[in-house]
């Protein structure tokens, strides 16, 4: 029996999947959906779990490549009551202890480490204000969109307050980097330090799982926020009909799912709804470090999404992420010439600055 | 050549056609490493290669190369199997049959759509769903099994007693036999046929062991605009069963009809109390409920449910269960599967044993019989009784598929063994009420060669039928004719 002792953990669970085999988890999972390979989705995944436990398997870089090919969506989680996301990350770790991790995911999370951020990103945005506002790493590359941000939030009556931050760094632990992850959840708490026992107000639906689910600070994401204030306000309707794409981490692991419907509506927008939404909605294609890793796989799963979307008659489709928005826009352009028009992709801060005086 | 040396070298043909698509990875051959059925706990049945194919023609050329190096050829499909039909425990290829999933045609002048086969049930639904339409032949294990899949084992079907099951839906397939050869079997479009031989028959419940279906052509059916579920409690079982058959007659439509016995009906009793903290009005005479659905048009739906409870309640003493929450439990766990696996408490949890069954059929006057052997059998093999539940499965017709189920300690190999003990006696006691051993999970590596007590003489004709698909036996070999854990 090899020694694993983080995967030992899941041990029960792993076999627990493994007697079952109900496959809830299997064919929606965007990977799977373009693999078609069991290897590929959680069952599958569990099995080479139980192997490395086993034995029957040892540590490789196929088996890396294999594990890092997830988007840690957590698709299959909703449709189980396992501790599927744990138990890759733990497999992952396992693997990088053995000595086989991305060298992408290794760079990552040296950036993260020695400069606090994910992304190259212009002169950090500050604001004085009352609210603390955490934007994230994604949003501090895009000035525009949190010009955007911050305008809708003056015009509801918040007064957003940002100050230095570092990134949540989500991602160096949802590949399993666990004790660097634990570094950099001392940094933030350093930098981010004055704030950490009120609420802080969010807009990346991924920081806010992490703050929220992983740091357990009152993290809030502000969306919900603009839907409590939004009767109060004067509106100009927009005349559009759209789908709305449930970012994973603000609908499936957060809830958030009701409130961007009730603003869409509220701005006078009609929305058609996918096959797979809510908890049941599946990834943009840009989760879990996946463009990193495979970037044309995250682009298939991108085209599948566009591809749930045209089924259903939508042509522009909503979103609030900054990640699933440029994740989704990619797909979109990959399929324009299949479908021979191109499916728009919104951010919902957008329409929400048009529409509001 | 040495059986490394033929592995090799059929690996790098395969490679040749299927690039990645081929592979001899251990991790993947783990994937594929075991379906649901009952194994100890650290069992492993690792095929030596596994392939993706995309079409008949792949298909065709994998069972070249098989047959060139005279390798197995077992294909694999939604993996929930309970009878072990998808493992591989002669090594071998294994075809994941899943990456043939495209739908090829939608007709619905004709009410048909041709599909590949390797298309779950649930996938297939969402593309008629537009169109009005839905293929009936709904197992509980939709959103993993393929309509192959469905072909394989005969499985079960929600709405069986109204629609019938996967043969009742197919009108041709196209099979890739042991020969290598991709024949197209069955009646074109038409609902029937009476030239030559009904050839495609053969393939439903044939696991795979005489060819691999590629392609299926199928008729669909409306969607029906609603549908009424409803729970009846009755002081026996025969009489649950007598008042479903009264019902039928009476000419009524009935969509789905499932009788269960008193431990079943234990089971969602416990269900309710747990989700709503109440406790539910179920008369303790209650020894089996029976639970029907109707579904078209409102207004036939309405008189169709009026009429039901006259017959049932007025004719048969039954009792209209009063807590509708509980029977939609049963609706969302049958049909609309809205629930997360594992996340039941007791008895719904598989985390510390497992589901298993005898999935017997006997016919209706022998219910009674058969219900009483299972308490006795079960008892006989200290197995933790989950319940009885009886599946009508042909249209208009009371028509018991049953699952015996019980919880299986799969702790050890000798746990496991004592629980097929359970499956034979249950098994032979079918076949002595003059039924049969499996109605729905199929041989699997469980009943081979064990079945001849079942068929007799026709087992001997059945020898004949497999070396005409499949001269050289590579087709899932270890099934049918052969049993690991049962004896003859």
């Amino acid at each position: 029996m090899a020694d694993y002792p983080t995967l030992q953990a899941f041990a029960e669970d792993i076999y627990t999947c493994n007697r079952t085999r109900c496959g809830f988890c299997t064919v929606e999972c965007p990977v799977f959906h373009v693999k078609r390979l069991e290897t590929y989705a959680s069952r599958g995944r569990m099995l080479a779990a139980r192997g490395l436990l086993e034995g029957v398997i040892e540590p490789s870089a196929e088996l890396q490549a294999v594990m890092d090919d997830c988007l840690m969506c957590g698709y299959c989680q909703a449709r189980c009551a396992l501790n599927n996301l744990d138990i890759f990350a733990s497999v992952r770790q396992e693997l990088r202890a053995a000595g086989f991790s991305s060298p992408k995911h290794e760079k990552t999370a040296i950036k993260i480490l020695e400069q606090g951020t994910l992304f190259d990103r212009p002169a950090p945005f500050h604001r004085e204000g009352t609210t603390p506002l955490y934007l994230g790493c994604a949003y501090q590359t895009k000035p525009h969109e949190v010009r955007t941000i911050v305008s809708v939030l003056e015009k509801v009556g918040i007064d957003p307050l940002v100050t230095d931050e570092v990134c949540c760094s989500y991602i160096v632990g949802a590949v399993g980097f666990a004790d660097e992850f634990e570094q950099a959840q001392d940094r933030f708490r350093q930098v981010y330090g004055p704030h950490l026992d009120g609420e802080i107000l969010t807009v990346c639906p991924t920081c806010t799982a992490t703050l929220h689910g992983e740091y357990h600070l009152a993290a809030k994401h502000a969306l919900i926020v603009v839907a409590e204030r939004l009767a109060d306000m004067r509106i100009k309707p927009l005349d559009m009909q759209v789908t709305y794409h449930d970012p994973c981490h603000l609908g499936r692991m957060l809830g958030v799912i009701e409130e961007p419907r009730q603003i869409l509506r509220a701005l006078g927008i009609k929305v058609v709804e996918m096959e797979h939404h809510g908890v049941f909605s599946t990834c943009c294609g840009g989760g879990g470090g996946l463009l990193d890793v495979d970037r044309n796989m995250a682009i298939e799963v991108s085209k599948n999404r566009i591809r749930d979307a045209v089924a259903v008659g939508a042509k522009t489709i909503v979103t609030a992420c900054p990640t699933c928005q440029p994740t989704l826009l990619r797909g979109a352009g990959r399929l324009a010439n299949e479908l021979g028009y191109f499916v728009d992709v919104l951010d919902l801060w957008e329409l929400l600055d048009k529409a509001l005086d | 050549m040495t059986d490394s040396e033929k592995l090799d070298a059929a690996l790098a043909e395969l490679q040749a056609f299927l690039g990645e698509r081929a592979t001899a990875t251990p991790m993947h051959r783990m994937a594929y490493s075991r379906d649901w059925s009952p194994r100890f706990r650290d069992m492993t049945d690792l095929p030596d290669i596994v392939a993706v194919p995309h079409n008949t023609d792949e298909v065709v050329e994998i069972v070249h190369v098989a047959l060139k190096y005279e390798l197995p050829v077992i294909p694999f499909a939604g993996g929930t199997g309970m009878g072990g039909g998808v493992v591989a425990w002669k090594g071998g290829i294994m075809i994941e049959t899943k990456g043939m999933n495209k739908v090829l045609e939608i007709d619905p002048d004709n009410m048909s759509v041709t599909v590949q086969a390797g298309i779950t049930i649930w996938e297939l639904n969402e593309h008629l769903a537009p169109h009005g339409l839905w293929l009936p032949h709904q197992p509980e294990s939709k959103r993993a099994c393929t309509v192959g899949a469905s072909i394989g084992v005969d499985n079960d079907s929600t709405f069986g007693v109204r629609y019938g099951k996967i043969l009742d839906c197919l009108t041709n397939i196209v099979v890739v036999t042991g020969r290598g050869e991709a024949v197209r079997m069955g009646h074109r479009k038409a609902s029937f046929s009476s030239t030559g031989y009904n050839l495609m028959h053969l393939f439903v419940a044939a696991e795979g062991t005489l060819g691999v279906v590629t392609e299926a052509t199928l008729r669909v059916v409306t969607l029906p605009k609603t549908r009424q579920v409803r729970g009846w409690v009755f002081p026996t079982l025969i009489a649950g069963a007598r008042a479903l058959e009264r019902t039928l007659a009476s000419g009524l439509s009935v969509e789905s009809a499932h009788l269960n016995c008193r431990q079943r009906l234990h089971f969602y009793t416990h269900a309710y109390r747990e989700k709503y903290h109440r406790e539910p009005e179920i008369p303790d005479w209650a020894e089996s409920i029976l639970f029907l659905s109707f579904a078209g048009d409102e207004d036939v739906v309405d008189f169709g449910l009026r009429k039901a409870r006259q017959i049932l309640e007025g004719e048969y003493k039954g009792e209209l269960v009063r807590e509708q929450e509980m029977v939609e439990g049963y609706w969302d766990s049958k049909h609309r599967l809205d629930f997360i696996a594992f996340k039941q408490k007791w008895p719904d949890s598989q985390r510390e044993k497992k589901f298993g069954s005898a999935d017997v059929g006997v016919p209706m006057g022998r219910l009674e019989e058969m219900y009483h052997a299972f308490l006795e059998i079960s008892a006989k093999y200290e197995q933790q009784i989950l319940g009885m539940t009886v599946y009508n499965e042909s249209p208009n017709k009371v028509s018991p598929s049953i699952s015996f189920a019980i919880f299986v300690d799969d702790s050890t190999e000798d746990k496991v063994r004592n629980f097929f003990g359970y499956v034979r006696e249950m098994s032979l006691k079918a076949v002595e009420l003059e039924g049969t051993m499996s109605t729905y999970i199929g041989d699997g590596d469980r009943l081979g060669g064990f079945n001849i007590h079942e068929h007799g003489l026709s087992y001997e004709y059945m020898k004949d039928v497999k070396a005409l698909f499949d001269p050289k036996n590579i087709l899932n070999p270890g099934k049918k004719f052969e049993s690991r854990w049962i004896e003859p």
